[in-house]
């Protein structure tokens, strides 16, 4: 037992052992509120639909010919089908989720304890405006696509 | 005497002597749960009445192609009893290699629909077995919606949440797609089964309880029973585990709930034959197993520690770790390279890497429903949920406790999942409602105590009770908004049985297309009952059920190279096509052409999948054979020669250039593609027409016998 110890220290006797200071390494620690904004990132860009644009690879805006003119128009919307988009149209309507979301948490902070009362008005009218624009923005999307939307009852 | 705790009406209605004695007002706790009870049962109705629309417009029938062969097989489950369904060969599907039913079909469909039947049948009350067939997805449905209820109050620790929960996945577009009256399909009781384990895992980490723990096993192995997608559970348990490790969250409660769960459910999920030894073989469950043993390593560490002191437990800890590692690498190494641990299949690493189908699998990708989702279907099927929801992420990051971090996984999780398939919308819908429900029960209760105001005491601040009542109308605003859109959508876009078709005339009256099942017919009165059917493979179930006449290809699809030679056959000429017909011992085919009636499923905008499938297992059917020149799909004069002599385009068009469609038109123009077809007068070699439907949707020919010799 000794001696296989005393084989251990043989390499030691010429060589020497640098000073290094190494840490093992530690798993960070993320704040609640930091991941969260990493997941609502997420959320806004699964919900343009951008696995579509990578998979299908649509244009970013559709065009069509005027008759009259002969100049490109653009048309943002890709009418007539709840399947497909163009990429703009997708973020942009993205963007609106993320609004409204970010719309209801405001409200929710500005019931809480603030410093004056002009803050709390102003979070309240954000918060609403937030959530009204987006709401009516969003329907006004879809009712641009799918023109048949709530028409026919 | 009285029990004053019952209530007082119904004391009232039996002494009125005691009535002096009886308060006059019910107590507050009990007003509640009556409250709740009413609001629940109201929720049952309206989930289950909401998804009836087709049933009343048409009638009680079962609509698509999957639930057809679920019928089927709850027909023979029920006329031959519960060995023979497991031990079913079906030598009519497939010809001739026939499949086995018993071991390639999740039988909890089946035995929950034969389940109800006998049941109802052991009480007298006769129920037909298509009836319980087509009504079982509404009936679920409503229970979802009570299993969501206690789901979401596990979740969230608030009634309120829990009730507004279960209203909202009532009505959802993105669950009612899949679970109106008529869509018998495993989803319509997966998602029960998916909320139901959710629900009971949740409690038993709350608990700890050992009969929770069970409970969530048997949750387990229904929904194993039911439908593939228990992966998703058996990942994401697995994944919560780790999150609480990591957010050092550990405790007794987590090992006991989540070992038991592991060891049952894996040993029943074994039970059936569908999934057998994939449960511990299959990359898909690795994680499961690698996650049991990584808990058992917590706690064994965790025991260490306890007993030697801290500086020693540190080296000992990290001669440990590396040891560990090293030797799981090595035996995934070693599983992953003799194959004992088979990859992950094809239809689940699409949801890993969605470009896989594109490039390998045509038979995935060309399934709509595998498309990835845009903005569209998310709102269309969400609606107001897609703005709650990152505002119940929120609520839920503030506060986290050890449900809440379940629902922010599964939350996250299925949102990824949801946008890179459309159909996994389903799986994304349940959770939406519950974060939704967080969010609006937190705003409610804010801004209801602000209208309410402090009994006595002053105002917080200035129009405290103004902001609270405009708060409150306008969430109630949009949550009524909420409602109109569901109905609206479940009414137009989602109740449509889509065997039979209808169509508003210009006078506002409904025209009928009933061809389908007057085809299915034909064949089941008109043919011999061994004859054999070519069609491409959406049909096959219908043909199966309907006709019950044998098919070549179903939609079980599990042989692409089967269905690459029916492809093939239908993608080349008459001559080529008679060999392979003859070859499979082919008697009829039968087509859907969509051209006089202006129907856009039809088989010939279908065709390039057909092209496509076939030439993947034969390199000389070549796409761009089919194209025009200039690489357009045409079926006019401009269309590619191979296309308008290949056995599909014959079948569709035969006799249809004599016919007129459309005033002001040439005859033979086909209102779907809008052209005038190319090939009129042509006249078929081997097949005789044998049958047309009243509108030309669906076609049936006789392969004629070979000729005599001499």
């Amino acid at each position: 037992m000794e001696s296989i110890l005393q084989l251990f220290e043989v390499p030691f006797h010429f060589l020497r052992v640098p000073i290094v200071r190494l840490k093992t390494p530690t798993f960070p620690s993320f704040s609640p509120m930091l991941v969260f904004c990493f997941v609502f990132l997420t959320y806004f860009l699964v919900l343009s639909g951008i696995i579509y644009d990578v998979i299908i690879e649509p244009p970013s805006i559709g065009s069509s010919r005027d008759e009259a003119t002969g100049s490109v128009k653009p048309i943002v919307f890709m009418k007539y089908r709840l399947n497909g988009q163009f990429i703009i149209e997708g973020l942009s309507a993205g963007m609106l989720f993320s609004i409204g979301g970010l719309g209801v948490i405001i409200l929710h902070r500005s019931s809480q304890k603030l410093q004056s009362e002009k803050v709390r008005y102003l979070l309240i009218l954000a918060g609403v405006l937030c959530v009204m624009v987006s709401y009516n923005l969003c329907i006004l999307f879809l009712r641009n696509k799918i023109p048949g939307y709530q028409k026919s009852f | 005497g009285i029990n004053a705790e019952y209530g007082g009406f119904v004391s009232i209605v039996m002494n009125k002597q005691t009535l002096d004695k009886i308060p006059f007002r019910l107590r507050t706790t009990k007003q509640e749960i009556l409250l709740r009870i009413g609001v629940l049962t109201l929720i049952y109705i309206i989930a289950f009445s909401t998804r009836l629309f087709s049933v009343i417009r048409f009638e009680s029938v079962i609509h698509e192609f999957d639930p057809y062969f679920n019928f089927r097989s709850t027909k023979y489950l029920v006329n031959e009893g519960f060995y023979n369904f497991i031990n079913w060969f079906d030598s009519a599907a497939w010809y001739p290699l026939g499949r086995i039913v018993g071991g390639t079909v999740y039988p909890g469909l089946m035995f929950t629909a034969a389940a109800v039947y006998w049941i109802a049948h052991f009480f007298h009350v006769t129920l037909q077995i298509r009836n319980v067939c087509v009504l079982l997805a509404p009936f679920f449905a409503s229970n979802t919606a009570i299993v969501t209820y206690f789901f979401a109050k596990e979740v969230s620790d608030s009634n309120g949440s829990g009730l507004v929960a279960a209203a909202m996945i009532a009505i959802v577009p993105g669950y009612i797609s899949r679970s109106v009256a008529g869509s018998y399909d495993n989803e319509g009781i997966a998602i029960f089964a998916l909320i139901l384990t959710f629900y009971l895992w949740v409690k038993s980490v709350k608990t700890g309880s050992l009969f929770y723990s069970t409970l969530c096993a048997l949750a387990y192995f229904y929904m194993v029973s039911a439908w593939g997608g228990y992966v998703f559970i058996i990942n994401l348990i697995p994944m919560h585990v780790i999150a609480l490790l990591l957010t050092g969250r550990y405790s007794n409660r987590l090992y006991i709930a989540y070992c038991t769960l592991y060891v049952l459910g894996t040993i029943l999920a074994m039970q059936i034959s569908f999934v057998g030894f994939q449960a511990v073989q299959s990359a898909e469950h690795m994680l499961a197993l690698g996650t049991f043993g990584l808990l058992q390593l917590f706690v064994g560490v965790n025991w260490i520690k306890k007993h030697i002191g801290a500086d020693l437990f540190r080296t000992f800890f990290r001669i440990a770790a590396t040891i560990a590692i090293a030797l799981f690498a090595l035996a995934l190494a070693i599983g992953q390279a003799t194959g004992y641990i088979s990859p992950w299949t094809g239809r689940f690493w699409t949801l890993l890497d969605p470009t896989y189908a594109k490039d390998h699998i045509p038979i995935i990708a060309s399934v709509s429903e595998h498309q990835p989702t845009t903005w569209s279907s998310f709102f269309f099927d969400l609606h107001l949920l897609v703005f709650l929801l990152p505002a119940g992420l929120y609520f839920c990051f503030k506060k986290l406790t050890d449900a809440n971090i379940f629902a922010i996984l599964y939350g996250i999780t299925s949102v990824y999942f949801a946008g890179v398939m459309v159909r996994l919308m389903l799986v994304l819908a349940p959770i939406s409602c519950v974060l939704s429900s967080i969010a609006v029960s937190h705003t409610l209760d804010t801004y209801l105590k602000f209208f309410k105001g402090n009994k006595g005491k002053k105002e917080e601040f200035p129009a405290q009770k103004e902001v609270g009542l405009v708060m409150v109308a306008g969430l109630s605003v949009l949550l009524i908004l909420y409602v109109f859109h569901c109905t609206w959508v479940t009414s137009e876009a989602y109740s449509s049985p889509s065997i039979v078709l209808a169509a508003k005339q210009p006078d506002g009256s409904r025209l009928i297309f009933d061809d389908f099942r007057e085809a299915y017919w034909w064949l089941r009165q008109n043919t011999e009952p061994d004859a054999r059917v070519m069609s491409w493979w959406d049909y096959g179930y219908q043909i199966s059920a309907m006709a019950n006449r044998t098919v070549l290809v179903d939609n079980n699809t599990w042989n692409n190279s089967h269905i690459a030679l029916v492809g093939k056959a239908f993608a080349s000429n008459e001559d080529a096509a008679y060999e392979i017909m003859r070859q499979l011992d082919v008697d009829y085919v039968l087509v859907i052409f969509g051209g006089l009636t202006g129907y856009a499923s039809d088989d010939i905008n279908k065709f390039l999948w057909m092209v496509r499938i076939g030439g993947s297992t034969d390199p000389n059917i070549q796409e761009s054979d089919y194209f025009t020149p200039s690489g357009e799909f045409r079926v006019d004069s401009s269309g590619s020669t191979v296309l308008l002599n290949c056995l599909m385009y014959k079948l569709c068009y035969y006799r249809f250039g004599q016919v007129y469609t459309e005033k002001g038109r040439g005859s033979g123009y086909d209102r779907v593609r809008n052209v005038e077809i190319g090939n009129k007068d042509f006249d078929l070699d081997y097949l005789d027409e044998s049958y047309t439907t009243q509108h030309w949707l669906v076609r049936i020919y006789k392969v004629r016998p070979p000729n005599n010799r001499g």
